[in-house]
């Protein structure tokens, strides 16, 4: 059969195909950036492409003047341990509100998940007041427990909903065997929960390395403040900042969040079905 | 179930309940309390009561920021929203499927700081790439995007469609690959054309996915923070701020604490009316029988 090609879908293609060319424009764009030196940024024209190569040698100079390499671990270690702490507090209450069913399991899960609904404008005084009262401002960890706290309400929810589609017999099978409840989480229930770890830890990692507000108030010291206070620190709406520093400061502190998606990619869809589905 | 067994279960609920409830609910309470003093956070707290939530009716500086924090949400609706949705709908099943889906992915996988950064570039007035298109549709002179009102928000919004633009389309083809296939080969049999197939199969099909898409692209657009801080800070003079921008401001720049902590629980107020039919859903109590 001939395909018929008609004017209208020749149109679509290439609207489509100048969209994507515009969102190419500005990843191209980074990488023309970051790969000029500072003298071939002022010099060439903004579609020429470098004969330097100095991405390391600008990523060394954003080391030098932002200390990007500090904030980088501190972010590094606030994602791990503050998705880490949500991932076991909340996959544990899960495990408990939906299979031990303890008395008013239900309006303890709303407490908590109410804690996803507001804007987080809603915390920022309090919890800045707090922290300054209890000598956790500016530290770390201080930091690692907001992070936590806020990672918790959307973690548990995902557990909640994996714990309901394990079937109840593997549960009797190991009441039998003599499995406490505790047990029975730590040795049944978690060893199987890769799919909502995995969801969990792509979600809130991402959102704990991107994080901006609550380390803008929450720190003030290079030695706790996340990365993507350093990072809007390098630019800003009146310039005046070296753009090829800059933009190699941009892909360093995107390559964690990048590999998280390729790594987790399939987990990606599947975490979206699961907290849709849900609704 | 045992004693000692429902002690077990209330101490795993435990660390997550204290966590939330210490940090999140009680601070949520405290906000709404402190929204009715006068506070510079240094000296003494003042109760005015409601003095706090009159007083944004003549502040003109939320005036503008509620107004452009209206302009963010009916900007998402149209563009990232709808040409998610219609992107997706051409995409969906034809041969570069997925090169088209992963090159409106990639946004997605970088932060709104970064996001922020690259479009602060790109529409910067001397070095910015933006400028140096002008000619070819005919304009010969350099535009100040990010200090010129209403190219400020425009250009905000700009960046925000880049980058959330991947995230619905996604959600939409999703909705998409559900749809099943009888149902618009029954039609096109009928003689449906493309656009009635859109309107009366696929449309309607794809509802329960596009209130989703359509609640959370609202909520996030309320929330948006970032890009506008990186961008333009809000400025300038104040002119491209949202309501989650003014809340900052006003609180940790202005040091007004009593009233940022008001704007917050107007914000707040507005995001959960709007959320409220995902809330809806979202606490029904079937999940819990298995």
């Amino acid at each position: 059969m001939r395909m018929k090609i008609r004017p209208g879908r020749i149109i679509l293609y290439l609207v489509i195909i100048i969209l994507v060319l515009i969102w190419l424009l500005p990843v191209w764009t980074t990488f023309s950036v970051a790969f000029k030196s500072p003298q071939e940024y002022l010099n060439q024209k903004f579609y020429q492409f470098t004969r330097e190569f100095s991405i390391i040698e600008n990523l060394k100079n954003t080391f030098k003047i932002y200390r990007l390499h500090k904030h980088f671990f501190n972010s590094l270690m606030y994602a791990v341990t503050g998705a880490g702490i949500a991932i076991l507090t909340a996959s544990m209450a899960g495990y408990s509100i939906i299979r031990l069913r303890p008395r008013f399991n239900f309006p303890l899960f709303l407490i908590i998940y109410s804690g996803t609904l507001f804007p987080f404008q809603m915390y920022l005084i309090p919890v800045y007041k707090l922290f300054y009262s209890i000598g956790l401002y500016d530290t770390k960890l201080g930091m690692i427990l907001i992070y936590s706290a806020i990672c918790i309400p959307f973690s548990l929810f995902v557990y909640r909903g994996f714990y309901t589609t394990i079937p109840k017999e593997i549960e009797d099978a190991a009441k039998l065997d003599g499995c406490g409840p505790f047990k029975s989480y730590l040795f049944i229930f978690l060893p199987q929960s890769v799919a909502p770890t995995a969801v969990v830890a792509l979600f809130q990692m991402t959102w704990i390395w991107n994080d901006l507000l609550f380390g803008m108030v929450l720190t003030r010291s290079p030695s706790a403040r996340p990365i993507m206070i350093a990072l809007a620190s390098m630019s800003g709406p009146s310039g005046g900042t070296i753009m090829p520093y800059t933009m190699s400061g941009v892909i360093f502190t995107s390559i964690p969040t990048i590999l998280l998606f390729v790594l987790l990619r399939k987990y990606f869809i599947s975490g979206m079905v699961l907290s849709i589905s849900a609704r | 179930m045992k004693k000692g067994d429902q002690i077990i279960s209330y101490a795993m609920i435990l660390p997550a309940f204290l966590l939330v409830f210490v940090l999140l609910i009680v601070p949520m309470f405290q906000n709404i309390y402190y929204s009715f003093f006068e506070w510079d956070g240094l000296k003494a707290p003042v109760f005015i009561g409601l003095r706090n939530y009159v007083s944004t009716i003549s502040d003109n500086n939320f005036i503008v920021s509620l107004r452009n924090t209206l302009i963010w949400v009916g900007f998402t609706l149209v563009f990232p929203v709808m040409g998610g949705l219609l992107i997706a709908i051409f995409i969906n099943g034809i041969v570069l499927e997925n090169f088209f889906k992963s090159i409106f992915f990639i946004p997605i996988t970088i932060s709104f700081v970064a996001t922020g950064i690259i479009w602060n570039y790109m529409f910067s007035r001397e070095m910015g790439v933006i400028n140096n298109f002008l000619p070819l549709i005919g304009i010969h002179k350099k535009v100040s995007w990010l200090t010129e009102v209403p190219l400020n928000t425009f250009a905000l919004l700009i960046g925000w469609t880049w980058q959330q633009l991947g995230i619905n389309m996604v959600l939409f083809l999703m909705g998409l690959v559900t749809i099943p296939k009888d149902q618009t080969e029954a039609a096109m049999i009928d003689g449906a054309n493309k656009w009635q197939l859109f309107i009366h199969v696929t449309f309607p099909m794809l509802r329960p996915i596009t209130t989703i898409v359509i609640t959370m692209a609202m909520v996030n657009s309320f929330k948006a923070f970032d890009i506008i801080y990186v961008m333009t800070r809000g400025g300038p003079a104040r002119t491209s701020e949202t309501l989650a921008v003014t809340m900052f401001r006003e609180t940790f720049t202005l040091f007004r604490m009593g009233y940022g902590a008001a704007i917050s629980v107007i914000l707040s107020v507005i995001v959960i009316t709007v959320s409220s039919v995902y809330i809806k859903r979202m606490t029904r109590k079937d999940l819990l029988y298995y």
